[in-house]
């Protein structure tokens, strides 16, 4: 019992990590939109590869057909987004297409199989209370990835986030480096959405780094610290409530920006 | 520099029809006219980031549509001010070490001697001391500053600037003007900039572009400035028995 607690914490910890180094530039560079589009991939990913698993017995596993239509729907967003289409247009087509995907495969499943849904509705409420050995390694290679590839191009990210154009000007290969953010939040989406879920990384994703640009000062440790805290006591509080821990994260998140509004007004 | 029956057609639509022009250097020159006229479209083709749908332009011996990347080296843009994120953390020194940081490859590091060279360039745009303060705690002439900056460190032929005297008030667009007349003569820059208005730089003696899609008047104000040419490249024109009111000026 001790020891699957540990491994829980253990993974809400390096899941904390992931949110702490991908928040601050998604907030910074305005894509929570884009962010939350891959959420619409992954969910999409997730219930076409139980619809393919349960019709023909392909034995896929899901994460990794959910994080590959993630990184597709990414990479046509960014191509879209380069071709002169403006972000909010392309991010509502691909989160349009993925919805679509998740409905129609949704359908689809539930007629061939009765375990089908509550499969894939694990994968949207998190299956985290149980964390295994596998979702541990998941966790620590896309921490491993995302962090110090997010810090070492931070300069950059920024840079653009500040003045696109001016980024171009200057010689930046801005396609490169969005094809590189969107890659690691996808990367990073899709791992955190295996293990708290896709509905609570909705809003883990975006309230880091909010808070650091709040604060205006030490950006990183402010984003990582209240991510390692929101998730660490949602964790802890969903253990007392007795309900998954993506409730008990939601239920952090909520209070954090409830806090920063109040905080702001006085 | 010279541009040589410039068009570019965006799905369909003009932004420029046979835009022809010659400068020598060293040349200080506005580019003037309504919204929509295919200003930014011109500056953008001069960068290279737009390709002409036909026509061909020489900037220094080099065509941006063939060679983009030798115009960035040579070449130093300042945006509008209006369209960077001010949400985004960044000190004015960031900002100005960019452009001599973009040259190298990741991490680039501000290592002392960039630092230095920030703060030269800041001191020579009247910003000294002013680096390690936030870019969003600027007003909005020391911002227009800081952009200056930005393309001056890297020692450019050329400054190309788009709007620079947007959001100011007067007595600043006459700082900016200023301090552009001053880097032309001190430092042989050649400038071209985009402009609504013309009158904080007109001591200077510019250049004048008249442009809406295609180029209207080209030299100086006396000879562009003429009404009956203004109420051609400005068909929304506000007439009035004291002469003619062209447009806004975003603010």
């Amino acid at each position: 019992m001790a020891e699957l607690l540990a491994l829980a914490y253990l993974l809400a910890a390096l899941s904390g990590g992931i949110v702490g180094s991908i928040s601050l530039p998604i907030v910074m560079s305005r894509s929570v939109m884009f962010a939350l589009t891959l959420l619409h991939s992954i969910l999409g990913g997730a219930i076409l590869g139980v619809y393919l698993n349960t019709v023909l017995r392909l034995g896929l596993p899901i994460p990794l057909i959910a994080a590959l239509t993630a990184v597709g729907f990414s990479i046509l967003t960014a191509e879209l987004v380069e071709k002169g289409m403006s972000e909010d247009v392309a991010t509502a087509l691909s989160v349009a297409t993925a919805t679509t995907i998740t409905i129609v495969f949704s359908y689809l499943a539930s007629h061939v199989s009765s375990t089908a849904i509550s499969t894939a509705w694990g994968y949207v409420m998190g299956v985290s209370a149980i964390a295994t050995e596998w979702d541990i390694t998941m966790a620590a290679i896309a921490l491993i990835i995302v962090a110090p590839t997010i810090h070492l191009t931070m300069k950059e990210f920024r840079y653009i986030a500040f003045d696109e154009e001016g980024a171009r000007s200057l010689g930046l290969n801005v396609r490169f480096y969005r094809y590189l953010f969107y890659s690691l939040v996808s990367a990073a989406s899709a791992v955190l959405s295996s293990t708290i879920g896709v509905l609570v990384t909705h809003v883990v994703l975006a309230v880091p780094g909010a808070l650091a640009l709040r604060i205006g000062r030490g950006h990183t440790v402010v984003a990582y610290s209240s991510s390692l805290a929101v998730i660490l006591l949602g964790y802890f509080l969903a253990r007392v409530l007795g309900v998954p821990p993506s409730g008990g994260v939601g239920v952090v998140s909520v209070s954090v920006i409830i806090g920063m509004l109040m905080y702001e007004r006085g | 520099m010279e541009a040589e029956e410039v068009s570019v057609i965006f799905n369909g639509q003009v932004a420029l029809d046979r835009v022809s022009f010659k400068l020598s250097s060293p040349f200080f020159t506005v580019v003037m006219g309504p919204n929509g006229a295919g200003k930014t479209t011109l500056l953008r083709a001069i960068m290279g980031m737009v390709r002409p749908s036909s026509g061909r332009i020489n900037i220094y011996g080099i065509d941006p549509a063939r060679s983009p990347g030798k115009v960035l080296q040579i070449a130093g843009y300042v945006p509008q001010v209006i369209n960077v994120n001010l949400h985004v953390p960044i000190t004015v020194e960031e900002v100005v070490a960019m452009g001599v940081l973009a040259k190298v490859g990741p991490p680039r590091i501000l290592t002392p001697r960039v630092r230095s060279r920030v703060e030269e360039t800041l001191e020579m745009v009247g910003l000294r001391g002013m680096g390690r303060k936030p870019f969003r705690e600027l007003s909005g002439g020391q911002r227009q500053r800081a952009l200056i900056a930005r393309a001056l460190i890297r020692k450019p032929r050329i400054l190309l600037l788009d709007e620079p005297f947007s959001m100011l008030d007067f007595d600043i667009k006459c700082e900016i003007a200023e301090l552009l007349n001053r880097l032309h003569r001190e430092m042989g820059v050649d400038i071209l900039m985009v402009a609504h208005e013309i009158s904080p730089c007109i001591a200077f003696q510019p250049t004048i572009i008249l442009l809406n899609k295609r180029v209207y008047a080209f030299g100086k104000a006396e000879d562009v400035l003429r009404i009956d040419i203004l109420r051609k490249a400005y068909p929304g024109a506000t007439e009035l028995p004291a002469g003619v009111i062209i447009g806004e000026d975003h603010g």
